[in-house]
């Protein structure tokens, strides 16, 4: 219960860039953060141990990352009191990276908070967790295509084991501003290329 | 040619395994119903070879026996056609209960069986008194725990066939 | 641009269309478990089940093996005569203070800073509060704790809160400094309300509890019975009266795994070490700060004042009103102390439940007021509420049953 905690923005380090990691409750962010940081996080099953938000920093390439592990929401219209601290979070920290994460066995729920957090125009990154469980179910989710049709990096992860945290984590500086209106011409099948990513998009495990 | 054989032995109303959980279900469920009236006082404390009841305390006898009863019924309600996933899941579900009884009766017999006798001075307890904690008696369902893991086939049969 | 919410579904849809597949899944053993689990007719007595086999554990580990196999021993056999051989001067206030009482044989009895403070917040509750919170991680980890939640849920439903709720009240019979936090859980303030006033009210915590199974074991059963009762009457009570809404519960149930021991493992080092930080200190100073009443007369003064009250409202007798109000800072010790006043069964029931449900203790007290003071004051009138029928209802029970 008393994981290191911030006691409102005024804490937050500044230096270096800000990561959100965002997402529905149990879809793994604890133990994406863990494995990011190798920070005092509680991973847990229920809501409730995150609503005392934790952070951590780390360095890929030679850049500093705070990396803020926001309480679990469904939606960015808040239900309850660690929701509010979510949708606080984003409000306080504009110019934040926000990574968010999805549960690979139920891309849907994620994806709506995903939307909303494009329309606010922040630059993201997409990391499709728990890919191990969605082996396990039979569901298959086409990584290249949901970064086509997102335009941002999305990276499969598996953060029990640790798989795709080091590509997560490397794709960092490449997240972007998505282009919402361009998202939903592309799903009507208007294409509008957008080389920069579509570059990376072929492999689909980067 | 080979899924259907699987598939008949599946639906087979009574087979032996059918007719081995049932006997363990109407054991544990004897077992449950005699722990409840001993308590109560039907019967000042039973106590048959290695087995004993002693009905001593709400705790473990009605509420444990509760426990018994409810697994011994889970187990007859899975007894038929139980090869199949849905009634194999009742079965372990009732093993699971007398696993849990079981396991928290030796887990108390352990507890006391580490430190020495109050009035002793010693801080543990000697080896021959250590092991003469684990002596018998045993409750219904340490005596029963053995006999129950037959029902580990039921899961190993429902984990090879799932890959 | 920014989009309704149906505008928003609508492209979610389109976009797991066009990128997840899902192939034909075969249900599990595990699946169907952790369906009966759910399923009120399978999972009550599962729930039953798992319950018994928290208690089981905990009582063995906690009573059995550790306080009364090792601590007991030790502490009586040779912490306290050494503090009464090596403290100078027994007529002191200092000895008072921190040794107590020179003719006890007991750390019971003693009631200095370093001998029952000592033995109660080592001996006592941290073997309770570990095994505890090693029992909750593991509930947590593989999965149960959720499934007990939807289960749950019908009755909590009941007294204005939902199956969520579970959680602060099974961590508040470890401690309700880390309960309250968890209140947070709930969505409306009405829910929040509810839950801190019922955890403050009638959930007693670990070292409560392993006070009571060590000094009254006979009579555990049956304080749990009046305390339990207590909570569904004036939750249903409370929800009544406040206004605010219940939201349905939103849950998420994952499949059942085993936990990984690394994370139980650092779980359970946060939270004990949490315990020992901020609840360890509370035990200590607050019995300091009873003896310091006690030397001052204050405890005595309040005594005489509200004797009256509680002999005849609550029909325990006029000895117990010391350790009553001393547990504003310590309610373990206060049972402790009420133990070696001689009582009938019925008062000792009373005075021990009206000790558990009377007030929070301080350290509970100083996170309620970090989730706001309004609610605290709120909180504490309620308190006083129900103490005053609570009491006087458990009186008149007795009365009727010619007992008290």
């Amino acid at each position: 219960m008393t994981e290191e905690k911030a006691k409102g923005n005024a804490d937050l380090p500044e230096k270096g860039t800000t990561v959100l990691m965002l997402g529905n409750p149990n879809v793994g962010k604890s133990a994406l953060f863990n494995r990011m940081t190798g920070a005092n996080a509680i991973v847990s099953n229920y809501p409730g141990t995150t609503v005392d938000f934790t952070s951590g920093t780390f360095i890929e390439g030679g850049h500093t990352y705070t990396i803020i592990d926001v309480p679990g929401t469904y939606s960015l219209e808040p239900r309850d009191a660690a929701e509010e601290v979510a949708v606080r979070m984003l409000r306080d920290s504009p110019d934040a990276t926000v990574m968010i994460v999805l549960d690979a066995t139920k891309t849907d729920r994620g994806l709506y908070v995903a939307l909303e957090v494009m329309e606010r125009g922040m630059p993201c990154i997409v990391a499709v967790n728990m890919m191990d469980a969605a082996h396990e179910k039979k569901i298959t989710v086409d990584i290249a295509e949901l970064q086509r049709i997102l335009g941002v990096p999305v990276v499969s992860t598996t953060a029990t084991s640790g798989e795709g945290v080091r590509d997560l984590a490397e794709m960092l500086r490449k997240a972007k501003v998505a282009d919402i209106g361009a998202i939903a011409q592309r799903l009507r099948g208007e294409e509008q290329e957008r080389e920069s990513v579509r570059g990376c998009g072929g492999c689909g495990g980067c | 040619m080979e899924q259907n054989e699987s598939k008949e032995q599946n639906e087979q109303k009574i087979t032996l395994i059918g007719i081995y959980v049932a006997l363990l279900g109407l054991v544990t469920l004897a077992f449950g119903i005699a722990d409840i009236l001993v308590w109560a006082g039907i019967r000042p404390g039973i106590q048959v070879g290695i087995l004993a009841i002693a009905g001593d305390d709400f705790f473990r006898w009605a509420w444990g026996g509760f426990i018994m009863i409810c697994a011994g019924l889970f187990m007859l309600a899975g007894s038929t056609r139980v090869a199949t996933l849905q009634q194999s899941a009742k079965v372990v579900l009732g093993g699971v209960l007398v696993w849990l009884i079981a396991g928290t009766d030796i887990f108390a017999r352990l507890c006391v069986a580490i430190p020495a006798d109050v009035a002793s001075p010693a801080f543990f307890n000697s080896l021959s008194g250590f092991l003469a904690a684990f002596a018998p008696p045993y409750t219904p369902a340490v005596l029963l725990f053995p006999f129950t893991l037959g029902i580990l086939y039921l899961i190993w049969i429902h984990d090879t066939d799932d890959s | 641009m920014v989009f309704s919410s149906d505008a928003r579904w609508e492209m979610v849809d389109a976009i797991t269309r066009q990128t997840v597949t899902y192939g034909t899944y075969k249900h599990t053993l595990g699946d169907v478990l952790g369906d009966l689990t759910v399923k009120p007719l399978t999972g009550i007595p599962v729930a039953f089940a798992a319950l018994y086999a928290f208690w089981s554990v905990f009582t063995s580990f906690a009573g059995t093996l550790m306080t009364d196999g090792f601590m007991v021993k030790f502490f009586d056999g040779f912490w306290l005569p050494w503090m009464q051989s090596v403290w100078p001067d027994p007529a002191s206030w200092h000895y008072f203070l921190f040794v107590g009482n020179p003719a006890a044989d007991t750390c019971f009895e003693a009631f200095g800073m370093l001998t029952s403070g000592l033995f109660v917040s080592i001996g006592v509750v941290l073997p309770a509060v570990l095994v505890f919170y090693l029992m909750m991680t593991l509930l947590e980890d593989s999965g149960y704790l959720p499934r007990l939640a939807v289960l749950m849920d019908s009755v909590l439903h009941r007294i204005g809160l939902h199956g969520y709720a579970i959680v602060p009240i099974i961590l508040g019979l470890g401690c309700n400094v880390p309960a309250v936090t968890a209140t947070r859980i709930l969505e409306t303030k009405k829910q929040r309300f509810i839950m801190m006033t019922l955890l403050a009210l009638f959930i007693p915590c670990g070292a409560q509890l392993g006070i009571m199974m060590s000094v009254l074991p006979d009579l555990v059963g049956i304080v749990m019975l009046c305390l339990i009762v207590g909570f569904c009457i004036f939750g249903f009570v409370l929800n009544k009266v406040i206004p605010g809404e219940n939201p349905e519960i939103l849950v998420d149930v994952p499949r059942y795994h085993w936990p990984v021991k690394e994370y139980v493992a650092k779980k359970l080092w946060n939270r004990t070490k949490g315990f020992l930080k901020e609840a360890v200190p509370f035990v200590l100073f607050g019995i300091l700060v009873v003896n310091l009443l006690y030397l001052g007369g204050v405890i005595q003064g309040l005594a005489n004042l509200l004797e009256p009250v509680f002999v005849t409202w609550f029909g325990v007798p006029k000895e117990t009103v010391g350790p009553l109000i001393a547990a504003f800072l310590r309610k373990d010790l206060a049972i402790a102390q009420l133990s070696t006043i001689p009582m009938t069964t019925y008062q000792m029931v009373a005075s021990v439940v009206l000790v558990t449900i009377y007030f929070p203790c301080v350290a509970t007290f100083v996170v309620m007021l970090r989730e706001g003071w309004k609610e605290l004051i709120a909180a504490i009138v309620v308190l006083f509420v129900v103490v005053f029928i609570y009491g006087g209802i458990i009186h008149g029970i007795g009365i009727l049953l010619g007992v008290a």
